[in-house]
């Protein structure tokens, strides 16, 4: 219990923490001063004291988007195994539940883009379920192939058994799965080359698009719930290909904290090569993207396959 | 090597086989994938290493050599120099587009591995069920064949079906024959020169390698 | 001795080859590849004999010399000593017109001695593996023989040719390997494993699952080398660009050493999985051979492609020849192999002058050649008969005989659509002859005449004869013919 309540307080503190690590490293590669890491927090600070207003016409889903968002990444926070396998809500530390609930965030959001009406938000939300449809797929059929061996799709027991014998890590099947989650990753949490979240450029932008309209607190919610789940990927993507240091049920509290600590800077690490490798590339064109998701999904399925003809 | 090691091994290198031929799919700079192909003449040669390793075979292990080398070294080296005369550096209108040749490849991977029911009944074995891995590649190569539309593409195409073809030879059997595969090493290395100078010719006949220029002949 | 004969179809060839490297093509080398074609078919004979107790082996037992082998080589032999006899004046003409350069010539005269020692080997060799390495061989030799006259439609022609041949052979490999792996689960040792005789010998053992899947590469691979639909494509662009002696040799001989390599295969697909997959497997072969070949030669427009897609249809004949399967079909087949090698070699050079002379390949551009030219166009007229099956040529016999074992075998049908088409590509062949031969010499004919070298004129001629003659009697082939069919049909090893 007491895992899971710091690994959701870690994960609701440290988010913006981790965006601000990735902008400083961007902008010091880039030659520039850079805000700081604290700047995202205190971004969020200035947006909250600020009167939320919601454009008039828009509906219910409009201003369900804003808690449905951050309150779906609170739920898979407590249940990813990131500092503890063993969650209390374990019955739905489900590969498939987990997945959903992701998406779930995001439906809600492109929703949310559709309900004001605007051309932006059309366009953001109609081009984020584009890369959703086949964003989710790859992630299911990924962590599948990586459940195969561990025989369970609950994500507590993938970690387990990849932490018990770490020579299957290096086998076709991870190695395929990995390359598919990064890419996914990437699309799913809107950075370069999928998507560029330091613009508003109307003709490329994907996620920008669909929060135009919100303003003060509901901004401030929304940012937050896109911080989490940017960290709770790369969580989920060091637990699975990096499984080391993750307590497992019945550890100690020094054990939680160092697996707290472990992970917090297995996710910082991720995230600076992330941001460092952004530095290096362009955005891609928008119409190749599916392309770039198409090739991610024939490894994730690769990897499905690998791991039934190769086990 | 222990048992455990050695399949781990195997399979990470036709892992790295299946995926550089995947990847051919993807990229349409020439030169990149020429690279990848090079790539996976490493990642054959490794595989042949892997399986003399373990079995004790030091001719095998030279073969895996001379493989590697070929696969690797020569032949791309050919193909950059046909690359370089030839000046055209991308994959120019594929038939078909990326997105949906990487969807035809999973389709592929799944065909290769009904038709490698056979195999894997006749003979179960760690070596014997990465024989889907080969014949999924040989698919990609015929499929990279059939819709690319550039010279260096098509011979890239085959040049995946063969690889192919050597790593089923590998997997099922340790390999033919040693009269065979030197027959099929210098058959490979020929088909190759001849389809350089080729290239060559049609660049100077047709002023490009763009094959649906080749439509002088037809009913 | 008879060990020495075996090697000599191939060391033969390969020593004129190196003559034509060191001295080049001039007049006195032009004859070299006639001799030694000669001396393959020499020694074919020679051979034909020495087998008559059983099979031999040679060069550490990679070479195997049984009835079947030298019947074919006779076939090789009978094709290209023609071939090789028009050779010079083929060069020479396109001497004159400036299109080969002295290299050039070298280069031909090298290349096409190649070629025949492949052929000789893919007959000969006794391994799976080898026959594979030769028949790849032949396509690697052959892709520049194809490219010869470097004009766009030439390099096409030889592009597609490589390629696809590549490809089919590629699967083929597949399935040598596939046959390898379960001749080794057969328990047969690793020098024995792709052995024909040994394969032959322990079919039964064969795993049928993996058996069945290579039978079907090792068909589809070698079918494409054949020219059998669906993987003909290549073969109306090379055989038409292709100089003429080549085209000869290709069409004449080249498929048929293929169709060799799948006879080869049948004995052993027959043994481990019955006679029934191999039967299916070339029945739709030859059906859709047939169909192809009966279509397109409704509206060709161009002589040398109507040869090209008439060897198809005859490679469909003999597919349907194989598929009945019987000791009769076999010897048909085989004594069809022979004929059809006649008759398209006759066509072939005769269309290479032709072309020559009109200057264009296409139908149109011919008309009244009987009255132009009555030496070429009477050989080119008789052949074209003979290539449609009339009497007295050999064809007709041998057609007959593959539809008389076709009705008892359970096949009729196939007999009955194959010969359906045939009387369509009859029709088509037929009319578009009529075009060429008959007429009045069309007014522009204050050309000169068209001149055929003696040595060509007398080669034409020949090949003619013998067709005939193997019309009205095979006494002399009799014996060979009966046990290179029992070898065929897996009666006999």
């Amino acid at each position: 219990m007491a895992g899971v309540v710091l690994q959701v307080v870690l994960v609701g503190l440290g988010s913006p923490l981790l965006v601000g690590v990735m902008r400083q490293v961007r902008a010091r590669l880039e030659g520039r001063a850079g805000a700081g890491i604290w700047q995202p927090w205190r971004d969020l600070r200035k947006l909250m004291r600020r009167q939320p207003i919601t454009p008039a016409g828009t509906g219910w889903m409009f201003r369900a988007a804003p808690l449905l968002l951050p309150g779906t990444a609170l739920v898979v926070a407590s249940v990813v195994p990131l500092v503890t396998t063993a969650s209390p809500l374990d019955g739905v530390a489900d590969l498939f539940a987990v997945t959903a609930l992701l998406t779930l965030g995001s439906v809600a959001l492109a929703l949310a883009g559709l309900d004001t009406g605007t051309a932006f938000g059309g366009m953001g939300a109609s081009r984020e379920v584009t890369v959703l449809a086949l964003v989710e797929p790859t992630i299911l059929l990924s962590v599948f192939a990586l459940s195969v061996p561990a025989g369970s799709t609950n994500l507590g027991d993938i970690v387990t058994a990849a932490a018990e014998h770490p020579l299957s890590l290096i086998s076709p099947v991870s190695l395929l799965a990995a390359v598919a989650l990064v890419i996914v990753s990437i699309a799913e949490t809107g950075r370069i080359p999928v998507d560029n979240p330091a613009t508003h450029l109307e003709l490329t932008m994907i996620h920008e698009a669909m929060t135009l309209e919100y303003a003060g607190l509901d901004l401030a919610l929304i940012e937050w719930a896109s911080a989490m789940r940017l960290s709770l990927l790369l969580g989920l993507l060091a637990g699975l290909f990096a499984p080391w240091g993750i307590a497992t049920a019945g550890a100690g509290p020094l054990a939680l904290l160092v697996a707290a600590v472990v992970i917090a800077l297995k996710v910082t690490v991720l995230g600076g090569l992330l941001a460092a490798s952004e530095v290096f590339m362009a955005k891609l064109r928008l119409f190749r993207i599916p392309e770039l998701l198409a090739g991610s999904f024939l490894m994730a399925l690769l990897a499905v396959a690998a791991s039934y003809f190769l086990a | 090597m222990t048992e455990a090691i050695y399949v781990q091994l195997l399979y990470l290198a036709c892992g790295a086989f299946l995926l550089t031929g995947v990847l051919v799919l993807w990229r349409r700079d020439l030169s990149a994938i020429i690279r990848l192909f090079a790539l996976q003449g490493l990642a054959l040669g490794a595989l042949i290493l892997v399986l003399a390793a373990y079995q004790r075979d030091l001719a095998l292990a030279l073969v895996g050599v001379g493989v590697g080398g070929l696969r690797a070294g020569l032949l791309p080296y050919v193909m950059r120099r046909a690359l370089a005369a030839a000046g055209a550096h991308r994959e120019t209108r594929p038939l078909v587009n990326a997105a949906t040749s990487l969807l035809v490849a999973a389709v592929l991977a799944m065909l290769a591995y009904a038709i490698s029911r056979p195999l894997t009944q006749l003979a179960p074995g760690p070596t014997i069920r990465a024989v889907p891995v080969a014949l999924t590649v040989l698919l990609v190569g015929f499929f990279v064949l059939v819709t690319r539309r550039r010279a260096l593409s098509q011979v890239v195409g085959f040049l995946l079906m063969d690889n192919a073809i050597t790593a089923t030879a590998f997997l099922t059997t340790s390999g033919v024959p040693l009269v065979v595969e030197l027959g099929v090493s210098l058959d490979v290395l020929l088909a190759v020169l001849v389809l350089y100078t080729l290239t060559d010719r049609i660049r100077a006949s047709f002023g490009g390698t763009d094959l649906d220029e080749l439509r002088e002949l037809h009913d | 001795m008879t060990a020495s004969l075996v090697t000599a179809p191939i060391v033969v060839p390969l020593l004129s080859a190196a003559g034509y490297a060191v001295f080049g093509w001039n007049r006195r080398t032009a004859w070299l590849g006639a001799v030694a074609a000669a001396g393959l078919l020499v020694g074919a004979a020679l051979l034909a004999a020495g087998t008559r107790g059983g099979a031999v082996l040679a060069a550490l037992g990679l070479l195997r010399a049984d009835a079947l082998s030298a019947y074919m080589l006779i076939v090789i032999g009978v094709v290209a000593l023609p071939a090789m006899l028009a050779g010079p004046a083929y060069l020479a003409a396109e001497a004159a017109a400036g299109h080969v350069s002295p290299a050039a010539a070298r280069r031909y005269g090298m290349l096409t001695q190649m070629f025949l020692a492949a052929m000789a080997l893919a007959v000969l060799a006794a391994n799976l593996g080898l026959v594979w390495v030769a028949v790849e061989a032949t396509t690697i030799v052959t892709a520049f023989l194809v490219g010869h006259r470097h004009t766009r439609e030439a390099t096409e022609a030889a592009w597609k040719y490589v390629v696809i041949c590549s490809v089919g052979i590629g699967l083929a490999l597949l399935g040598v390997v596939l046959v390898y792996f379960a001749a080794l689960h057969a328990g047969l040792s690793e020098a024995q494993g792709l052995d024909l005789a040994m394969l032959t010998e322990r079919a039964t053992g064969l795993d049928p699952g993996v058996t069945r899947l290579a039978v079907l590469l090792l068909v589809l691979g070698f079918g494409t080398k054949a020219g059998l639909a669906p993987m003909h494509a290549w073969l109306p662009d090379a055989h038409s660009q292709a100089p003429a002696p080549v085209s000869a040799l290709m069409s004449g001989v080249l498929l048929s050493v293929a169709f060799y390599a799948i006879l080869r295969v049948k004995v052993i697909a027959d043994q481990a999985l019955g006679p029934d997959f191999a039967r299916v497997l070339l029945v739709v072969a030859a059906l859709g051979s047939l169909a192809v070949a009966a279509a397109l030669l409704l509206a060709q427009r161009d002589y040398k492609r109507l040869l090209a897609y008439s060897s198809i249809e005859h490679m469909g004949l003999l597919a349907l020849g194989a598929a009945v399967g019987d000791a009769l079909a076999l010897a048909a087949v085989l004594l069809h192999v022979l004929g059809h090698g006649l008759a398209k070699s006759v066509l072939f050079l005769g269309a290479g002058h032709i072309q020559h002379a009109v200057g264009s390949s296409r139908i149109s551009a011919l008309g009244g050649l009987l009255a132009r030219a009555p030496l070429l166009g009477g050989t080119f007229g008789l052949g074209l008969l003979a290539l449609l099956g009339l009497p007295p040529f050999s064809l007709f016999a041998s057609e007959l005989g593959i539809a008389r074992a076709g009705f008892p075998s359970g096949l009729g049908w196939a007999v009955v659509v194959a010969f359906t088409l045939m009387l369509v590509i009859v029709a088509a062949v037929g009319r578009h002859a009529r075009l060429m031969l008959l007429g009045p010499a069309p007014a522009v004919a204050a050309e000169p005449g068209i001149r055929v070298p003696r040595a060509v004129a007398g080669s034409l001629v020949a090949a003619l004869a013998v067709c005939v003659l193997l019309g009205v009697t095979t006494a002399p082939l009799d014996g060979l013919l009966r046990s290179a069919a029992a070898i065929a049909t897996g009666a006999a090893p």
